[in-house]
Parts: structure tokens; sequence; C-alpha cells
């Protein structure tokens, strides 16, 4: 079947990316690109919603045009501003020209002073790209609104030009970190696709996929840790990110289990909050042992040989 | 409705199922009966959704079931809650369709549930003369709303602790209107200004044309002002116990529109609760709240409290466009020094400091405990907060700082 062929594709993609994907993932990606609709994704922080986008770009074979959000971001910065500098310029020197007013309005107000942002530059591609909105929760609601619009209609009005209309819709994806609810109408609007942190088997794969120096059994080690960590109450859960970065550098120490030494020196990488860090350094013992790492301070009984 | 019921009686789970399910030939009609039957269970696809979940069933292959259940789950539910309810409905109904073969086809209408319809009107209702109260109170003064006739209003006047317990649920779900019903009028309040913002050069490009090209007027954006941050410390301590709850409950609600809260409890120690306010539900909110709060209703140590949040959260949390508002008596058992240091640096590092004290509800009382007396310097409102009415007046007072006002102590 032709479908098939194309889910299998996203699939392989993803594969050769170095993701490793579920059938959920592969699933949403598929739908969003075949039936062109504008994809949520939402999860906590570094699980690899970000990485979808470019996945995506690359089965679609186009381009990438990435939207950052970010409190007080407004409609100008995210479709289009007018090149003031080169605006001015150019009336300085047709200063002495005879062209009447209205002529030299139509030239400086012409397509090569216009700055496009990601928004118009989406519209405008010429082949349909896929529009990463990152983060949208933090953008606040007056931009939500204004970005439902578009995405609805996917035509916007520059007054000195005119209207501008996508040929073909961008596609569409959208991340969130749920620092703020977004509202029901961008829901409704769009698929909607829960990444959460891995399971201990998916995260081992992904540990062995992205650092494929790594010792198995420090691997596997690791990945326990972080499950264990991920139960605990955290001012910040660390996510596959912190996960990938611990292992990269534990492997480059050639390490082929969790050292309690080494582990107290590089928690650092893995947890980004004071207080975090000490309280995971409090019961740092009782974690590895649970993990099925014998601390070197725990005395073996001689005789149990 | 004849045919050998055996059969559907060895599969069916639960005989209800069957009452509830409409079951039809054609597959789409199904589609269409499985949103109806999600949305009586909390999920809401609307009908863009069922589209969309058809459309999306017919570019994959239906006869693999997985590939079934992820492309209606992504077209479906459109939030974590809703996937949960998606999960749990699933299987329970499309389990009876696997076996329709051995049903009777039912093709009557769907009765759809009216008590959603009834139970809506009371309830606007209420939010409507909620907002009236809110908007008549902007012009008439506090002692004529007093004096007003309508149950609700003289509700709002009535001290927190002399409600019965009866009366308890109605009263927090009271609040639970006004804090949202607030939060969104002291939101819009924090976007006008009339200050001068940044260059707004296409508007000074468009007036320079009109002059040849030499810049003359200058345009200037109207500035957006930055939202205000609060920081909330309450009190849960035994004597704070009834006001406190009710202020929570009314954060809670205020906070579901207005996110900039961050909210801490202390009694003799500092707990963070901002994350399980965020619950959906109010119950689970405060339930939430007393299990994560050990000594929740103990004694107090306001001063330690405070230190520990000058020194754990002093440098992220406060800047000039934080307001610092504190629930407390002021009965503090700890040490008054480090009650005194704590609050000196809680206004040095904020906009203002607002203190709320239950007890100014009476009219005999002096702020005369060591605690009080010690913290007073550095507070810029101090205000009562026993009746629903002074919660309003807190909302007006917090958007009077927004606009940079002159505070004065009360």
């Amino acid at each position: 079947m032709i479908q098939n062929a194309q889910l299998e594709r996203v699939q392989n993609l993803l594969e050769a990316q170095d993701y490793v994907a579920d059938r959920s993932i592969v699933m949403s990606v598929y739908l969003a690109m075949t039936l062109h609709k504008p994809l949520l994704i939402e999860g906590p922080a570094g699980v690899g919603k970000t990485e979808i986008a470019k996945v995506m770009a690359r089965a679609l074979d186009t381009d990438l045009i990435r939207l950052q959000c970010y409190e007080g971001l407004d409609a100008n910065m995210a479709l289009y501003e007018w090149n003031y500098q080169r605006q001015l310029l150019h009336l300085k020197i047709d200063e002495n020209s005879t062209r009447t007013l209205e002529e030299r309005e139509a030239t400086i107000f012409g397509e090569e002073f216009l700055l496009k942002r990601p928004l118009l530059q989406a519209l405008t591609h010429a082949k349909p790209p896929v529009l990463l909105i990152d983060e949208l929760d933090r953008a606040d609601e007056e931009f939500e609104a204004f970005l439902l619009e578009i995405l609805s209609e996917w035509q916007i009005t520059i007054p000195e030009i005119g209207s501008i209309k996508a040929k073909e819709p961008p596609y569409v994806i959208l991340t969130g970190n749920r620092t703020r609810e977004l509202s029901d109408a961008v829901r409704r609007r769009c698929f909607y696709l829960w990444i959460d942190y891995p399971e201990y088997d998916k995260e081992l794969a992904i540990v062995k996929s992205k650092v494929p120096e790594i010792d198995g059994n420090l691997a596997s080690q690791l990945c326990r840790f972080m499950e264990l960590m991920r139960e605990q109450k955290l001012e910040k859960v660390p996510g596959v990110a912190e996960t990938l970065d611990w292992g990269k550098a534990l492997a480059a120490l050639h390490q082929d289990h969790l050292d309690p030494e080494l582990v107290q020196e590089t928690l650092g990488l893995v947890f980004k909050d004071r207080n975090d860090v000490r309280q995971v350094k409090e019961s740092l013992a009782s974690f590895l042992e649970r993990v099925g790492v014998q601390a070197k301070e725990i005395p073996t009984i001689p005789d149990a040989e | 409705m004849t045919s050998n019921p055996e059969p559907v009686a060895e599969h069916a789970p639960r005989p209800y199922l069957f009452e509830d399910l409409a079951l039809r030939r054609e597959f789409s009609a199904n589609v269409v009966g499985f949103c109806r039957w999600l949305r009586k269970h909390g999920a809401g696809p609307g009908p863009g959704e069922q589209m969309d979940a058809l459309r999306a069933l017919d570019a994959i292959d239906l006869l693999n079931e997985e590939d079934f259940y992820w492309t209606l789950r992504t077209t479906l539910a459109k939030s974590q809650q809703e996937q949960e309810v998606f999960d749990e409905h699933f299987r329970k109904f499309w389990y009876v369709w696997d076996h329709a073969d051995q049903l009777n086809y039912r093709d009557e209408k769907e009765t759809e549930v009216p008590t959603l319809v009834i139970d809506d009107r009371p309830r606007k209702q209420k939010y409507i003369s909620i907002n009236d109260w809110l908007n008549h109170a902007e012009e008439a003064s506090e002692e004529q709303e007093a004096a007003g006739y309508s149950p609700f209003e003289v509700t709002t006047e009535r001290d927190f602790s002399g409600f019965l317990m009866e009366e308890m649920d109605e009263v927090a779900r009271l609040i639970n209107e006004i804090g949202k019903a607030l939060a969104v009028k002291f939101s819009r309040r924090t976007m006008k200004s009339n200050r001068r913002g940044p260059l707004d050069l296409r508007r000074t490009m468009r007036g320079c044309l009109r002059r040849g090209g030499d810049i003359l007027d200058l345009a200037h954006l109207q500035r957006k002002r930055q939202k205000l941050k609060l920081v909330l410390l309450c009190d849960v301590s035994k004597s704070m116990d009834l006001y406190s709850r009710f202020l929570i409950q009314f954060i809670y609600a205020f906070q579901s529109v207005y996110k900039r809260i961050e909210t801490f409890v202390f009694s003799t120690s500092l707990h963070r609760v901002t994350e399980s306010l965020r619950a959906e539900e109010m119950e689970e909110a405060l339930n939430l709240l007393e299990s994560t709060v050990p000594d929740w209703s103990g004694g107090t140590k306001i001063g330690a409290s405070f230190t520990e949040f000058v020194e754990q959260y002093g440098l992220s949390m406060l800047d000039p466009g934080t307001i610092v508002l504190i629930v407390s008596d002021g009965w503090d058992t700890g040490d008054v020094d480090l009650l005194e240091n704590s609050m000196r640096v809680l206004k040095q590092r904020s906009r203002s400091v607002i203190w709320l004290n239950p007890l100014m509800g009476n009219p005999g009382y002096q702020p005369s405990t060591r605690g009080m007396q010690a913290a007073l310097p550095f507070i810029d409102i101090f205000a009562s907060a026993h009746n629903l009415n002074s919660l309003r007046r807190l909302v007006r007072q917090l958007s009077r700082v927004q606009h940079g006002r002159q505070l004065q102590a009360a």
C-alpha cells in the first residue's frame, strides 16, 4: 500500500537521525504530513520535541523555518519589518531627483526593503517549508490569538503592499513545555502528541545510538539511575539531553560503571538547580545501591567469599 | 432484538455498554459515535476533529490495530487529560464494535445528555452577578455596597470566620469565580500605559515622507508594560488556618488566569507550592498542598521562614517588577531579628511589600505584637483580608502599584 510506504519512510528517517521513535510519534508525524495539519507536541524539556521538526523537514525534503517564542514576542517580530536604515538611505540619495512623492513612496515600500521574519518567510517560501513554532507557551496570549489567525487564513496584509497569501500552507509543528496552558482553540486546530520521559528501554536505546562508544554496563546503570531520578521530587527534572551529556562525559573518561566519587563530581552535568544537587548528594549512596552500584565505602564481609 | 443473546453475554464485560452505544453499520458512523461517547465522558472532540479523524483513518491501513489506535488518539485527544479519557474508553468502545457482528444493530436516535444544559444556566447567571458586582463597585462607595440587599452582597462583607460549615462550599466557589474575574480585570489594567516607549520607526518614516524625507516628528510606540510578578508568602499556622485556606483558594483561582505568581506557604518552615496549585481541580490542588506541607496548622516562625525565602529564592524571584504579598497575623514565636532583617531585604529587592492581616477586620485591632512591630517599617500597604470585599480591594491596590502611583501605608 502506498500509505505504508510513506509511513515507513518517516520511520526510517527518524531512525536515520538516531531518533528512537515509538509508534505514536511515527503516526503523529505521518498524519500531520499527510493531512497537512499542524502538530502540537507537548512534553517536558529535553525529550526531543524540536528534533521532530527537523526530521519532518528531511522527510518532506524541504526547509525548516524556526520561530522561537519568548515573552513579549509580538506580531511585528514574527511577521515582517521594514528595513528603515535602507529606506532612509534611499530617500537621502534620491533627494534631488524630480520624482513625485508617490513615486518615491512606491519605491521604498517595495519588496526589497522588506525584512521577512519567520512567519512571512514561511508564507512566501517557494516550496512549503516546515515551520517550527518553538515553545509557544512562552509567548503571551495575544500572540497565540494572532497566530491562530495566521494558522487558519495563511494570509497576511501588509498595508503598503497588499495581501500576501501562501500558495500552499507550510507544515507546522508547535511545541510547548506546559509552562502555561495553551488555549483550547489552538489545541482544537492541531493534532496532538505528548512525549514523556522515555522508559528505561527506550532511553537505553537512545544512549547507545547517540553515544556509541559507551560501555554497555555503564549505559544501563546510567539509565536506571536516571529512571530513579525522575521519580524524585526535583525542581528541574533532568531530560534525555542531560542523560546524553553525562553519558558522553563518563564515556570520555573510559568508565565502565557509575563510580560514586565521579558521580559526585559530575552531578552538575545532570542537575541544574542548587537544591536538586544538594538533595541528590544527600541520598546518593542509597540511589546508587538501588541501581546496582556497590559503594566503595560499604565494606564487604570477608567471610562471604 | 431477538437473535441469539448468548455470545453477547459471554463477551460483554458489562451490559450497560450496549445500552449506551448505538452501533451502526457504517464505519464512519461508528467513529462519530465514538466522538460522541468521548464527549459524554469528558473529552471534547468537536466536529472539526471528527472530520480530521475520518480523513486520517482514510490515510492508514485500517487492519493494523495499533495504527488505528494512534491515529484516533492523535486526532481526537488534545491534551494529557483527554488522552487519559481516550485510553480509558478506547477499548470499551471498540471492543463492543469488534463483536458487533454478534449484536443487533440499533439505529435509534441518540439521546443527548440533558444535564449539561440544565447545569449551565444558573452558573452563568451567577457569573454575571459577580461581574455586576465588580463593575458596580468601581463607582459606588464601599458603604453603599455593604448596604446592598442581595444575599450575594451581604456575603461579601461577612468575615470568613463567620461562615457556617454548610456555607463553605458555596463561599469557596464564590472565591474561585471572583479570583478569576479579578485576574482578568487585573491583567487588562496592566496593559494600559501613557508612557512613551521606544521609537516607532514605521510611523516616523511615514511622517517623514510627507515632509520630503526629513525627520521632524518622532513617533513612539505605546510601551507595553511588563506585567507585574507576584510572590505570595502565606502563613498556614494554626492561628491563620481559616483565612489562609480562603486566600489560597483565591490565589488558586487568580493564578489560573494570571500566571505570574509564585506561591509559598510557611508555618515553622517554608514550602514552595506554585506547582501544586497548578492542578486542574481546586479540590485536588488543596489536597496536594496539605500532603506536601508537613507542618500545616503548626506553630509560626515567620522570621526563619522569610530568611529561608530570601536566601533560596531572593535573587531569582525578587526584582523591581515584583510585589511581595504576605498573608499573616504576625504572631511570631521565633526570632524577631530574623524577621526584621529578612523584611528589609524583601523591601529592598521588590517593588513593594503588601501585608495582609485578617485581624485588621476587627475595628479595635492594633498591630502591637513584637513581630508586627518589627515588620511595619518595611510594609508599603498594610491591609485586611478577612472578607470578599477586602480581596477585591487588594486587587485594586495591586493595579495601583502597577501604575506606579504613590503608595501609602494604611
